[in-house]
């Protein structure tokens, strides 16, 4: 039935340096971690693409999780249902939040962190969540025989359409997330990104709420094949936002932001842009039922 | 490439494809007769297998993964008094998965139970350190099994009769762990 198809090699590396010299000897080998994405495409087999796969899963570097006081750091092999276990001493609500509504308990101890933030196509919903945290990557660049190591805010590794930015042989090998975060987080998600992604909308917020006013707002919204958006500009307007914030300007910023979306990005649907100007509005009124139930 | 596993307690030697999916390896090297998916990783959740123990869709497993492995699918699986709970459970409901989700969804709910049985490793069904297999079903959360049963994406039947087909076998599996004691 498959005659003709030739087995991919499979190449186990045990360490990062490991790696670095098989990638450098096989630059267009694909990179293999959970496998989840690869193994989702109509076209993964019978497929003649594939000549080399390097699987990384056999380096136990990246499969670890510390902590200190000031970051937590996740290896990019360590599973999400892993994470999740790992609780809430290390990680924030949003995360957790996040990490729960990955598909369900079977397919999370498949997706790895690092698989899920380097999807070249579609933005699922961990990428969001880590950008309002400040995460950031470090990024193994494999160049001929060289490497370049880089710290990369989890923000910057997309365009504004939410494609990869990465380009060529990298490998992420940790991300870390500052222990410092805001105290009212929320993270939404409407319709599935792999089963409806021009219907999903994925929405992820922080703030720090205060006694009057709520400073160091941060929030995404993720349109799985559409669009990652950031609004610099709006958050700097929502920083100072006396609390609770009254409904008409609710209102007024959530119209600004869907407008903003709209120009930014074309591909975004009515469907999508409704539901995330509803998602936005949703959060600030329980921002401020939290407000002034305290 | 060459692996060696075993199938359904029946150990074998296959050379395959390095990134055959697992259910095709079934289907098409091992003649399994209840794996029923061709959805090629597009997560129909019809090819549930149970890999080294742990439920995983074998679509999501490649061939290169799979050496030394133990994979039962549910023709093994139904011999077992597990799946009897479940069966059983399917009785005092009067309601059941239609054959062709049947597999698949009684998969499901085993590895539900189990992550009950082990609190350990599954966070989303958190239980109390004291008294953990007793409080069963006390402790089940009906929207992580949704959650965790929306993985089959047949419609045959609806979450408050799953539910409550989960609650019965969770019983029973309790009442049985409580015999052995």
């Amino acid at each position: 039935m498959y005659e003709g198809i030739r087995s991919p090699a499979i190449h186990t590396p045990r360490s990062v340096s490991e790696f670095i010299s098989t990638a450098s000897h096989y630059p267009h080998a694909v990179i293999w971690a959970g496998g989840t994405y690869i193994m989702g495409r109509p076209n993964y087999y019978p497929s003649d693409g594939l000549t080399d796969i390097i699987y990384l899963g056999e380096i136990a570097d990246l499969k670890k999780i510390t902590r200190n006081d000031r970051f937590i750091e996740i290896g990019s092999m360590v599973t999400a249902s892993q994470l999740l276990n790992a609780g809430k001493l290390v990680l924030s609500d949003v995360l957790l939040d996040t990490l729960s509504k990955v598909g369900s308990k079977i397919v999370r101890k498949q997706i790895t962190i690092g698989g899920a933030l380097c999807t070249p196509d579609i933005r699922l919903v961990l990428p969001g969540s880590l950008a309002i945290l400040d995460a950031i990557v470090e990024v193994k660049q494999i160049q001929g025989n060289k490497t370049i190591n880089r710290w990369i805010p989890v923000s910057r590794l997309y365009d504004k359409d939410g494609q990869l930015l990465l380009t060529g042989m990298n490998l992420i090998t940790r991300v870390r997330i500052g222990l410092e975060t805001g105290n009212f987080q929320r993270f939404m998600m409407v319709d599935s990104p792999v089963h409806d992604p021009k219907r999903c909308v994925i929405f992820a917020f922080q703030c720090t709420k205060g006694q009057s006013n709520m400073s160091k707002a941060h929030f995404c919204f993720t349109f799985p094949t559409a669009g990652f958006h950031i609004s610099r500009e709006l958050e700097t307007q929502l920083s100072g936002q006396p609390l609770p914030v009254p409904p008409q300007r609710i209102n007024r910023l959530s119209f600004a932001l869907t407008s903003e979306i709209h120009k930014m990005h074309p591909q975004v649907t009515d469907l999508q842009l409704e539901r995330c100007r509803r998602m936005f509005e949703a959060v600030f009124h329980e921002l401020n039922t939290e407000v002034l139930e305290e | 490439m060459k692996i060696e596993c075993t199938i359904d307690g029946k150990h074998l030697s296959l050379s395959v494809n390095s990134n055959k999916p697992l259910s095709l390896i079934l289907m098409e090297e091992a003649g399994n007769q209840s794996l029923n998916s061709r959805c090629r990783g597009n997560n129909c959740g019809n090819c549930i297998v149970l890999l080294n123990g742990e439920a995983v869709l074998s679509c999501m497993i490649p061939a290169f993964r799979l050496r030394g492995a133990d994979i039962k699918t549910f023709d093994s699986f139904q011999k077992t008094r597990a799946c009897h709970d479940i069966e059983r459970a399917y009785a005092a409901t009067g309601s059941k998965p239609c054959p062709n989700c049947y597999a698949a969804k009684t998969l499901i709910i085993e590895s539900i139970l189990q992550g009950l049985e082990r609190p350990d490793d599954s966070q989303p069904f958190p239980l109390p350190a004291r008294g953990r297999v007793q409080n069963l079903t006390e402790e089940l959360d009906p929207e992580n099994i949704i959650q965790e049963l929306e993985l089959n994406r047949c419609r045959c039947m609806d979450s408050a009769e799953l539910l409550q087909i989960v609650n019965i076998a969770a019983g029973y599996r309790r009442r049985r762990r409580v015999r052995r004691n």
